[in-house]
């Protein structure tokens, strides 16, 4: 069958550019798209109505920073692919990274730039307590909870009671935010309408993705093997790597990636290994339990996701690449001395064309669904 | 009928002395990957199957049974290791589970088993690719 589907297109030419056997069934692995919703099994909220409501209003919810005049939304907005458009993130202060997009965060096995969190719910209580970001305490957030009364009423219809542990009812508000994220998934794009053209073998659905877009893709899943961090549905392996983006922050400071993120999350009272796990049998902390801390995890940051890429600009952890074809030229152009990855040979230049270059920049533009899908709920009468 | 027990009780004490490891070494519950040395023979197989960027862990049966085992993996091509560090739990008998390996991109990797005896240590590479 599969040989099949690489021989029509083969028939198609120069109609429709052939795709190897090998990257047929790359390209197939990139969808389908949507993936079905999974709970979390260590947040007993994911899933649960009550908490999506709870979740979106304290997303929203400027009385969880210390001014009084941030809230989550400051840095990921709906409008812009729920990131900022900044090079890096304005909270309270400026900070070090680029705010990620939370499109598909669910699909995520790590939690920022440096995976320091290993759930969506840790990583949802991290700026709230970043003196940076939020500047909250966990004494402040269960006090903002407990004081008002729509939003301790809504805790207890999710979570049965309000804790008297300024800590528990912490975790109650990130595993809130996180059910809320959950529900911000990406739309189909014109990737997947050819995608899921090539699996079935449809002929017009194969022809109708842009010639330029599929000798993009051609680069991105054959010389560029581009998918061999950036794969599966949502774009990514989850993992970490060295791009030979610079980690220095300023004069004498540097952004050590993962390896400071290992030790964060080892540290965490919030770990899957801890306490507040829903998951009694731990088995969402094989991760947690088995990451090893290497040399090499120095300057290595999280694969990002793909998908609405385009929307997404500023590139990389830092917001160093303004635009898609910046980020093209980097790797085109990458030179493995400026890595420090310890031997690891995976990157090297792709020497791109300017052909080559606007071909891979058009296919990453269709992987964009053209954003606007979030129409924020009209928020239902006080709960009582 | 006083000839029978001790026909048993030799043939007992060959397979005791010349051969025990050979019989023993199964791994019940389906296809295994058999890797053989003089010296020593693993069985593995991995629970779930391979897949990119999920969580496994491999069963696994060494005769005869080593003094120690230690499991790892890596990328030949690109020289680097897994981002986890497996943990071993010895099930008796030569049985083993190893938990907590991810292959996180596709291709070639290779399995790693260490086998340490009082007599000296035994190294075992065996790839598989995942996609």
């Amino acid at each position: 069958m599969k040989r099949a589907l690489v021989l029509l297109l083969a028939a198609l030419a120069p109609a429709a550019l052939a795709f190897t056997e090998a990257e047929t069934r790359a390209i197939a692995a990139h969808g389908p798209w949507p993936p079905a919703f999974a709970p979390d099994p260590s947040n007993r909220a994911s899933g649960n109505n009550d908490a999506i409501e709870l979740g979106e209003r304290l997303f929203f919810e400027r009385r969880l920073s210390a001014n009084g005049e941030h809230s989550c939304s400051r840095c990921h907005l709906p409008e812009r692919n729920w990131t900022d458009g900044e090079a890096r993130a304005l909270g309270l202060e400026r900070v070090e990274r680029n705010t990620p997009s939370l499109n598909n965060v669910r699909l995520q096995r790590w939690f920022g730039w440096d995976g320091a969190h290993d759930s969506l719910w840790a990583q949802s209580i991290r700026p709230l307590l970043d003196a940076r970001e939020l500047g909250m305490s966990a004494a402040q957030v269960a006090a903002l909870v407990r004081a008002d009364a729509d939003l301790s009423c809504r805790y207890r219809r999710v979570f049965g009671s309000v804790p008297a542990a300024d800590e528990e009812l912490l975790v109650g508000v990130g595993k809130a935010l996180a059910a809320f994220q959950e529900t911000l998934v990406s739309g189909r794009t014109a990737f997947d309408d050819f995608r899921d053209a090539l699996v079935k073998g449809d002929a017009a659905g194969i022809a109708a993705y842009p010639q330029a877009a599929k000798r993009g893709l051609g680069i991105f899943a054959g010389k560029g093997s581009c998918n061999a961090c950036h794969l599966g549905p949502a774009f990514t392996n989850g993992e970490f790597h060295d791009t030979g983006i610079p980690f220095f922050i300023e004069q004498g400071r540097v952004d050590p990636g993962r390896h400071a993120g290992i030790q964060k999350l080892r540290a965490s009272p919030f770990n899957l290994l801890g306490l507040y796990n829903d998951d009694a049998k731990r088995s969402t902390a094989t991760g947690t339990r088995h990451v090893r801390l290497e040399h090499r995890n120095f300057g290595e940051f999280r694969t990002p996701s793909l998908r609405n890429l385009a929307l997404s600009a500023p590139y990389m952890h830092n917001g160093r690449l303004a635009t898609l074809r910046d980020v093209v030229n980097h790797y085109s152009t990458i030179s493995p001395d400026r890595l420090h990855a310890d031997g690891e040979a995976i990157l090297r230049p792709l020497q791109l064309s300017e052909r080559g270059t606007l071909d891979l920049v058009a296919f990453l533009e269709t992987l964009a669904d053209g954003g606007g899908r979030y129409a924020r709920r009209p928020f239902a009468e006080d709960c009582r | 009928m006083e000839e029978r027990p001790a026909v048993v009780r030799a043939t007992a004490l060959i397979l005791g002395l010349a051969a025990p490891a050979a019989l023993a070494c199964e791994l019940s519950g389906g296809p295994v990957e058999k890797l053989q040395s003089a010296a020593y023979t693993i069985l593995y197989r991995a629970a779930p199957a391979l897949r990119v960027g999920e969580h496994f862990a491999l069963e696994l049966a060494v005769c005869p049974a080593p003094e120690e085992l230690r499991v790892d993996a890596w990328m030949p091509d690109h020289r680097h290791g897994m981002n986890y560090r497996p943990s071993l739990q010895a099930l008796g008998s030569g049985r083993y589970r190893a938990e907590g390996l991810l292959f996180h991109m596709p291709g070639r990797w290779e399995f790693l088993f260490e086998l340490r005896a009082p007599g000296g240590s035994e190294r075992f590479a065996h790839a598989v690719r995942v996609e």
